[in-house]
């Protein structure tokens, strides 16, 4: 255990940390970017939508190290490569979850919405952006913990990050390196994850929260 | 921005012998790429099936019981949020547990257990309970029950959630490939130590095929046990 | 719902016969089928680390002892000296190629190292013939394979880089490539800093993988200066500077296989086997074998065969 300490207590574990925290959040953030602006342009076209989703759904079926493999002979090594690989990964969920929360707001409650005389951007952002958003925060949360998992095996193409203690305590055999690169990895998720979720109940409408309620 | 301008390089010769030699493949199709394939399936295989044995009783039991529905949800939940390659190096300090398949197949169960056991437990809760009564006044036993009426009807939505635990465990055993598990992911280990763009993208590209592959397979079982199915959100 | 009974019971079933179809695959899926034809000789399973010249060794043993009638397994690729020798330890191989410096300072954790090939591999010997299994290190091939540091050839130019002296003073606005386990091992980075204690690399760009990915990473830029060995071909590049060592800062590392004893002592051809293939490499020959694999992209198992057949070991 003591063990484990030390390794948390070296001067580059920090500089670990940063890196992968720095990789995820960028990552998430220009997904998010790239994501939404596509979902929404999509909203109102049944075709598109169904095309962004397949294109998402084949997306979330590679394996994360295989993009992060695959931009390695184009991009070469180091951090810019993992940040462009993980920003791919990071699309997916997003654009699934965004495409089809935007769609399926209920028609009844649109054309309620136009019978009232709304314009279509106010049918945007007072109606179908708010009932899709836990749909769409259930995808950037779906993304985040994703990222930050993909974000170990940057290591492998360099672009560092806490995977790097992994490798190492396995090449030494060093387990007190190993469990600390793992747990440290493993709590950095939990934590996004539970985040999230938090964010997620933040960004419910109040009358979608009880409506879940009665819902269950 | 260097790399940028290797990228642009790149794109300009995509059929540059430097990244894909299609001699390298065909000779070593059957010697190194077929094994690869097979391995990977193998593992990917045995997980889902090991996962599936303990998941499906589990749901049903823990459908029964709901009071232990939470703490089992904590528990495989906690397992799926710890990223893969720190399982694996967990995995691997235990003492008697070497570097192989065995760590991976262990890993990879135990990420797929959330969503089979949560998607078992909604396919049993979305059996309506008129068609349980008509059974019961029908004269049937709860074990008839369960596997004559209950998990058929279960069925489409426990096949969901094997099309995702599958796709997931593809992927993540290319990971697995770090600790000698085999696998297109050694394909793709090699290729990077080696810098030999051919291996990485052989095996990227199988290994994304093979879970895009399985996921089809899955998603049309799936829509056949479901004729009614409409478009369905995520 | 008859079909969907059905459907539930096929899936055990399907399970079960896919299972035995695959069911042949063993360990590292991807380094080419076992040899089975060896006769009805005794089963040696060899290990390997993770870089080039390792496969490369790790082949030619094999099969080597194959040709002579022993049932080989490989287990190439088992990571770093530490697991190597772990899975040596528990019986997981039963040999695999190991430097003479490496298992002193890595294996056994010593400080010191002789200061002769001779009295390294003597020494080494002495150690693994002490520990509980007992291990034999046989005759080492005759070549050292020690560390090159190397710069860009322009980052030579620019700050007038010819020794590792040179090195160190200009360390601390540099990046240095390099691989994990060199940076903590004691024969690594800090063997460098303890004779030029000037060593103070302002970056440090890890990159998992030895060979290949380091030298790319220096010649593309992520680094200025890597970490090499003397038996890659890469070093021989126009567009990198080895820096010059006068002061000989590191251990010898000539390469032997090292065999648990109790499986020698049950099959003592392969000492003569095994002793064949070590001594016909050399530095040079070593650099061609590994330039085939790293360079023209060739397989080692085909590169191994190849040179076997040349020397006439194997026919």
């Amino acid at each position: 255990m003591s063990g484990i300490l030390d390794v948390l207590r070296r001067p580059d574990f920090f500089e670990l940390l940063r890196q992968h925290v720095l990789l995820s959040v960028a990552a998430l953030l220009i997904g998010i970017a790239i994501a939404l602006p596509v979902a929404l342009v999509v909203r109102n076209t049944a075709l598109g939508a169904a095309l962004a989703v397949n294109v998402g759904n084949i997306g979330r079926a590679v394996p994360s190290l295989a993009i992060l493999a695959l931009c390695q002979p184009f991009l070469g090594f180091g951090f810019d490569t993992a940040l462009v690989a993980l920003t791919a990964l990071a699309i997916p969920p997003i654009l699934i979850n965004a495409s089809t929360g935007l769609r399926e707001v209920s028609t009844d409650v649109i054309d309620a919405a136009r019978g009232m005389g709304h314009s279509g951007g106010q049918v945007l952002t007072l109606i179908q952006l708010p009932i899709a958003a836990p749909v769409v925060f259930a995808g950037i949360r779906t993304s985040a913990v994703q990222v930050v998992a993909s974000a170990t095996l940057a290591t492998f193409i360099g672009g560092g990050g806490l995977g790097e203690l992994i490798v190492e305590g396995t090449q030494l055999n060093d387990t007190a390196i190993l469990l600390a690169g793992s747990f440290s990895v493993a709590v950095l998720a939990i934590i996004t994850e539970v985040g999230f979720g938090a964010l997620e109940k933040v960004f419910t409408p109040k009358g979608l929260k009880i409506a879940q309620k009665r819902g269950r | 921005m260097s790399s940028l301008a290797l990228l642009l390089q790149d794109l300009s010769s995509i059929e540059d012998p430097r990244l894909v030699e299609w001699d390298w493949i065909s000779e070593n199709f059957w010697e190194d790429i077929v094994p690869a394939i097979q391995g990977h399936i193998y593992l990917s295989f045995v997980s889902v099936a090991i996962a599936l044995a303990i998941s499906l009783p589990t749901g049903v039991l823990v459908s029964r019981y709901r009071k232990a529905y939470p703490p089992v949800t904590f528990v495989t939940g906690l397992l799926y949020s710890i990223p893969s390659l720190a399982l694996f190096g967990i995995l691997i300090s235990i003492p008697g547990i070497t570097i192989g398949p065995t760590p991976v197949i262990i890993a990879l169960v135990a990420y797929s257990l959330l969503i089979l056991i949560r998607n078992t437990v909604a396919g049993l809760d979305a059996v309506p309970a008129e068609t349980i009564d008509a059974a019961r006044g029908m004269g049937l036993t709860s074990s008839q029950i369960l596997f004559k009426v209950e998990l058929p009807l279960a069925l489409p939505v426990i096949v969901a959630g094997i099309r995702i635990a599958t796709v997931t465990i593809i992927g993540i055993a290319t990971i697995g490939a770090y600790i000698a598990g085999g696998g297109l992911g050694k394909m793709i280990f090699d290729g990077i130590n080696r810098g030999f763009p051919t291996m990485i993208i052989t095996g990227a590209v199988l290994a994304t095929a093979l879970a895009i592959v399985a996921d089809l397979l899955l998603l049309a079982l799936e829509r056949y046990l479901r004729p009614w199915a409409r478009r369905r959100r995520t | 719902m008859k079909n969907r009974t059905k459907l539930i019971r096929a899936i055990p079933a399907l399970a079960l016969a896919l299972l035995a179809a695959c069911g042949n695959v063993g360990d590292s899926g991807g380094s080419g089928p076992s040899s089975e034809e060896g006769g009805g000789g005794p089963t040696i399973t060899i290990g390997s680390k993770n870089f080039t010249e390792q496969y490369v060794l790790g082949e030619l043993y094999a099969q080597a002892l194959e040709a002579n009638g022993f049932n080989v397994e490989k287990k190439l690729d088992l990571g770093s000296a530490a697991l190597a020798d772990k899975a040596l330890q528990n019986g997981q191989i039963d040999m695999y190629p190991e430097y003479t410096g490496t298992s002193i300072v890595e294996i056994f954790k010593q400080e010191q190292t002789p200061g002769t090939p001779e009295a390294t591999y003597q020494k080494a010997k002495e150690l693994y013939a002490q520990r509980e299994p007992a291990d034999t290190m046989l005759t080492p091939a005759p070549f050292n394979n020690t560390y090159g540091i190397f710069v860009r050839k322009q980052v030579a130019e620019e700050n007038d880089l010819k020794t590792l002296a040179d090195l160190a003073e200009a360390s601390p606005k540099l990046a240095f490539v390099l691989f994990s386990e060199f940076k903590t091992r004691q024969d690594g980075y800090p063997n460098m800093q303890k004779n030029y204690p000037a060593f103070d690399f302002g970056d440090f760009v890890i990159v998992n993988s030895i060979g290949g990915p380091i030298y790319q990473g220096v010649l593309q830029g992520e680094g200025d200066a890597g970490v090499g060995f003397t038996t890659d071909s890469q070093l021989a590049s126009d567009e990198l500077v080895v820096m010059e060592d006068p002061k000989s800062i590191w251990p010898f590392y000539y390469p032997a296989p090292v065999v648990r004893s109790d499986v020698l002592e049950k099959s003592p051809k392969m000492e003569g086997v095994l002793n064949e293939v070590s001594a016909s490499l050399d530095a040079e020959t070593m650099r061609e074998l590994n330039a085939q694999v790293d360079i023209e992209q060739e397989d080692p198992e085909d590169v191994a065969s190849e040179y076997l057949e040349e020397k006439g070991i194997v026919d």
